[in-house]
C-alpha cells in the first residue's frame, strides 16, 4: 500500500509510461493482498467477486511485462501473446467461475509463472547494461519477480498436494510473496540510504581515477575522461561542455573532435546553464524541437543536462543521453550532480594549473630572452672589440707611417674576427628564422655523397685529415645551401673538438630507406649527461672549455633544426676521451618529385 | 739612456695622476707594464700590440691563474681586467689580489650592461665597455703612466 501511495504520487507528479506502469502494478498488488486480507476476515470471498480478483491477478504479470517494455524493447510478437493468454485465462475463468477446475488453474500458474520468469531474466538482462544505482535497482526487481512467480506457482500447485503438506507450502508461499514485496520495494522505492551505497562504487571508481586527472596534458583529454566516467557511472552516453568566455558559448567535443557551439538558454544543455539547475526530458523531441533531427539521427530517447559549477564559477554542462527515458530518473539526475560537480573540482584544479603552467612559461620565456640577448650581446661584443679597436689602430699607424711595412698580424686579426663576427651574426639570424621554422628554402635534387666530398675538400687545413667513405650517390630532394651548411657545421665541430691531425670521417649511405651521414671524430667526446640537451639552444657540453672553443652554442641547434624541417632524424653517440658520431638520417628522393 | 726620458725628471716621484681616485702602491721600480687580462686571444694580442706601440710595457695573461703569476712576477702599473673568464673570473682575480694586500689598479673591460657596476663591486678605478675604440683604451690607461712618452 505504502508503494502504492508513493508510486501514484510521483505518477500524478512526472506522469511517464513507466510511472503509470508502476502505479498500475503496485495497485493491482495492494488490491489482491486487501482482497485477500478481507477474506481472511470476513470468510470466503463472494462468487462475483472471485474473477474479478483472478483477472487482476493475471494481470500483475502482463503488467510487469509492459514494465520490461518500458525498460528495454519487448518484442511485440511476445507481448502480442501476452495478452492472448490474458484474455483466455480470464474468460477460462468466467467461463468455469466460482468453481475452478484443475486444468483451468494450471493454466493460469503456468502462465502467471512463465511470464513473470521472462520478466524477470528481462530485468536481469538490461540490469547487465546499466550501472550504478540502476542495476542494483534492476537486480532486485528481478529477483522479485523470480520470487513472485514461484509463489504463484507453489500458491497454485497447493491444492493439488497432500493435505498434510499444504500448511508448509502456505507458510513457503506466504515467505516468498513477502520476500517479493521487500525485493520490489527495494527496486522500486529505495530509501536514500540504500540509494547512496549502491551509488558508491561507481562513484569511488570515478573519484580514484578522477584525482590524476587534473595533471593530463590538455583539457580536452580530461572532458574525454570525465566523459567517459559519467557514461561509465551511469550506463548512458556523456558528454561535456565547457564555456567558452570569449564567445559566451558551450563548446562540445564530438568523437573526431570537431565541436559543437551551443548558446545560453539553447536545447537542454544551454537551459541547465542558464538556469543552473538539472534539465531532464522523458520526450527531447517534444521539449526541444530544435534537435528533432540530432535526437531522431543519435536515437536520443531521453536527455539529462547537469551544470558544471564550481562556487560561483560557471564552468559548462555534463548532459547525459540515453536512448530510453530512464526508469529511475530522481536517482540518476542525482547520480549525474555528483559526478558534475566532481567534474567541476577536477575542471578548476586544472585551470589553476594551467594558469600556474602560463606563468611559469611567460617567466621561462623572459629569462630565456634574457639569457640569449645576454649571451648574443658578449658573443658579438667580444671579436667586435678586436676589430674595432685593431682597423683604428691599424688606420693610425698607417697615417703616421705611410712608407712602414703593413702589419700583417693586425690585418690576419681584423679578418679573423670580422669572419668569426659574421659567423655569429648568421648563427643568430638562422636561430631567428628557425623558430618561426622557415630554415629551409626551396629544395632541388641532391647528392649528399657529393656534396660531403666538397664540403671535405673545402676543409682549409690541408692535412687531409678529412675523409668521405661513399660508395654511391645518395639522392633527396634538399635545401642545398642548408644542408651543405648541416655538413660543415658537423665538421667544424668535430675538428673544434678533436687534436689537430686526427682524422674526420663522413661515410653517406642508404638504409632502411633513407639517406645516412655519420661524421665521426676521435675528439673529446660529449659527457653522457649533455646528451640530451646537446641540440638545444645555447646548449654546450660542461667539458667545452670556452676560452679554447668559441661559439654560442647556436651550431648543433640550428642542425637540428636543418634536419627536421627536412623531415629527418639527427642523434649522437659520443664516448668521452675516444670522440663522437654525429648521425643524421634524412628522406630519400622519391622518384616522381626527381622527374 | 737619461736622455731618453727628455720629458724632466721620473714622474714617479711626483703625487698619483689627477685620475687617480685612491693611493696604491707602486711597482718596484719606475716602469709602464700593463697586464691584459682576457680569455679572447685575439682581444689580448691586438691591446698588446697596440700599447706596446704607445711605449707601454705589456704582460698578457690568458686566464686569472695567469694574471696573477704574472702580478707575483712583475707588479704592473694597472691591469686590464676581463670580467668573464672561465674558471677563474675578474672578481676572483680581484679578490685574490686583495688578500695578498696588493692595490694594483684595475681597469675592468667588459662586454655586459652592468660594466660600471662590476666595476664598483671590485674596487676597479675605471672601465672598458667593450667594444672599445683606439682612443677609449689609450684614456684609460694613459693617467697610470708613471714615466714620460718615449720619442
Amino acid at each position: 500500500m505504502v508503494i502504492f501511495i508513493s508510486v501514484a504520487l510521483r505518477t500524478v507528479r512526472q506522469p511517464t509510461r513507466a510511472h503509470a506502469d508502476m502505479a498500475l502494478f503496485f495497485g493491482a498488488t495492494a488490491f489482491v493482498i486487501i482482497i485477500a486480507r478481507l477474506a481472511a476476515f470476513l470468510g470466503p470471498t463472494p462468487a462475483w467477486l472471485t474473477p474479478i480478483l483472478v483477472a487482476v491477478l493475471m494481470a500483475l504479470p502482463y503488467i510487469l511485462l509492459r514494465l520490461v517494455d518500458d525498460f528495454t524493447h519487448v518484442r511485440s510478437a511476445i507481448k502480442r501473446a501476452a495478452e492472448l493468454g490474458l484474455v483466455a485465462g480470464i474468460v477460462a475463468t468466467y467461463a468455469t467461475a466460482p468453481e475452478l477446475p484443475a486444468p483451468v488453474t494450471l493454466y493460469l500458474v503456468v502462465y502467471f509463472f512463465g511470464v513473470s520468469t521472462y520478466c524477470a531474466v528481462a530485468f536481469i538482462r538490461s540490469g547487465r547494461h546499466a550501472r550504478g544505482v540502476t542495476r542494483r535497482r534492476m537486480e532486485a526487481i528481478s529477483l522479485g519477480s523470480i520470487l513472485l512467480g514461484t509463489d504463484i506457482l507453489i500458491s497454485g500447485l497447493t491444492p493439488l498436494a497432500r493435505p498434510d503438506d499444504r500448511p508448509v507450502l502456505q507458510a513457503l508461499g506466504q515467505l516468498l510473496g513477502l520476500g517479493s514485496g521487500i525485493a520490489y520495494f527495494l527496486g522500486f522505492a529505495p530509501p536514500a540510504i540504500l540509494r547512496r551505497a549502491w551509488q558508491e562504487p561507481e562513484l569511488r571508481a570515478f573519484l580514484a581515477r578522477a584525482a590524476s586527472l587534473p595533471r593530463l596534458p590538455t583539457t580536452l583529454d580530461i572532458v574525454r575522461e570525465l566523459e567517459q566516467g559519467a557514461a561509465n557511472s551511469t550506463g548512458t552516453t556523456a558528454r561535456i561542455g565547457l564555456w567558452q568566455e570569449d564567445i559566451s558559448k558551450l563548446r562540445f567535443w564530438e568523437d573526431d573532435d570537431s565541436t559543437v557551439e551551443i548558446e545560453a538558454g539553447m536545447h537542454f544543455a544551454g537551459r541547465a546553464f542558464e538556469l543552473q539547475r538539472p534539465v531532464f526530458s522523458s520526450d527531447p523531441i517534444r521539449d526541444n524541437p530544435d534537435g528533432a533531427a540530432s535526437y531522431r539521427s543519435h536515437n536520443v530517447g531521453a536527455v539529462l543536462a547537469t551544470p558544471i559549477t564550481a562556487g560561483e564559477r560557471r564552468l559548462g554542462v555534463l548532459t547525459l543521453t540515453a536512448t530510453r527515458p530512464p526508469i529511475f530518473a530522481m536517482s540518476d539526475i542525482e547520480l549525474a550532480g555528483l559526478l558534475a560537480d566532481q567534474a567541476a573540482v577536477i575542471l578548476e584544479s586544472r585551470a589553476l594549473i594551467d594558469h600556474a603552467a602560463r606563468v611559469r612559461a611567460r617567466e621561462e620565456a623572459t629569462r630565456l630572452k634574457e639569457d640569449f640577448l645576454s649571451a648574443a650581446a658578449h658573443d658579438l661584443k667580444t671579436p667586435l672589440t678586436t676589430v674595432v679597436a685593431q682597423a683604428e689602430f691599424l688606420e693610425r699607424s698607417a697615417t703616421r707611417e705611410p712608407s712602414a711595412p703593413a702589419d700583417i698580424a693586425g690585418i690576419r686579426r681584423v679578418v679573423r674576427e670580422s669572419k668569426r663576427l659574421a659567423g655569429l651574426v648568421g648563427d643568430l639570424l638562422d636561430a631567428t628564422r628557425l623558430e618561426q621554422g622557415k630554415l629551409v628554402g626551396e629544395r632541388e635534387a641532391v647528392d649528399l655523397a657529393t656534396l660531403a666530398q666538397e664540403v671535405c675538400a673545402h676543409d682549409t687545413s690541408g692535412q687531409g685529415i678529412c675523409q668521405v667513405n661513399a660508395s654511391a650517390p645518395v639522392v633527396g630532394v634538399y635545401d642545398r645551401r642548408r644542408v651543405e651548411q648541416l655538413l660543415q657545421n658537423l665538421v667544424e665541430n668535430a675538428k673544434k673538438y678533436s687534436p689537430e691531425r686526427t682524422p674526420i670521417r663522413i661515410k653517406v649511405w642508404q638504409q632502411d630507406g633513407e639517406a645516412r651521414v655519420a661524421v665521426q671524430d676521435f675528439g673529446i667526446g660529449i659527457p653522457a649527461a649533455d646528451l640530451p640537451r646537446i641540440f638545444e639552444r645555447f646548449s654546450r657540453a660542461s667539458n667545452v672549455d670556452d676560452r679554447r672553443f668559441h661559439g654560442m652554442g647556436l651550431g648543433l641547434f640550428i642542425c637540428r633544426g636543418i634536419v627536421e624541417e627536412h623531415g629527418g632524424r639527427i642523434w649522437v653517440e659520443s664516448e668521452i676521451g675516444k670522440g663522437s658520431t654525429f648521425h643524421v638520417a634524412l628522406p630519400l628522393a622519391d622518384g616522381r618529385r626527381l622527374n | 739612456m737619461k736622455d731618453l726620458w727628455a720629458g724632466g725628471p721620473p714622474r714617479g716621484k711626483e703625487p698619483p695622476a689627477a685620475g687617480a681616485a685612491r693611493p696604491y702602491t707602486r711597482g718596484e721600480g719606475n716602469n709602464d707594464t700593463v697586464l691584459v687580462v682576457d680569455d679572447d686571444t685575439s682581444i689580448l694580442d691586438t691591446v698588446t700590440a697596440i700599447l706596446s706601440g704607445e711605449g707601454y710595457e705589456v704582460v698578457s695573461a690568458a686566464s686569472g691563474q695567469e694574471a696573477l703569476a704574472a702580478v707575483a712576477r712583475k707588479q704592473p702599473v694597472v691591469i686590464l681586467l676581463d670580467m668573464r673568464m672561465p674558471v677563474m673570473d675578474g672578481w676572483a682575480v680581484a679578490r685574490a689580489l686583495r688578500q695578498q694586500g696588493m692595490s694594483v689598479p684595475i681597469v675592468v673591460m667588459t662586454a655586459a650592461e652592468s660594466a660600471k657596476r662590476w666595476a664598483d663591486e671590485v674596487g676597479a678605478e675605471g672601465y672598458l665597455a667593450k667594444p672599445f675604440g683606439l682612443d677609449d683604451l689609450l684614456a684609460a690607461v694613459e693617467r697610470f703612466r708613471t714615466r714620460g712618452r718615449p720619442n
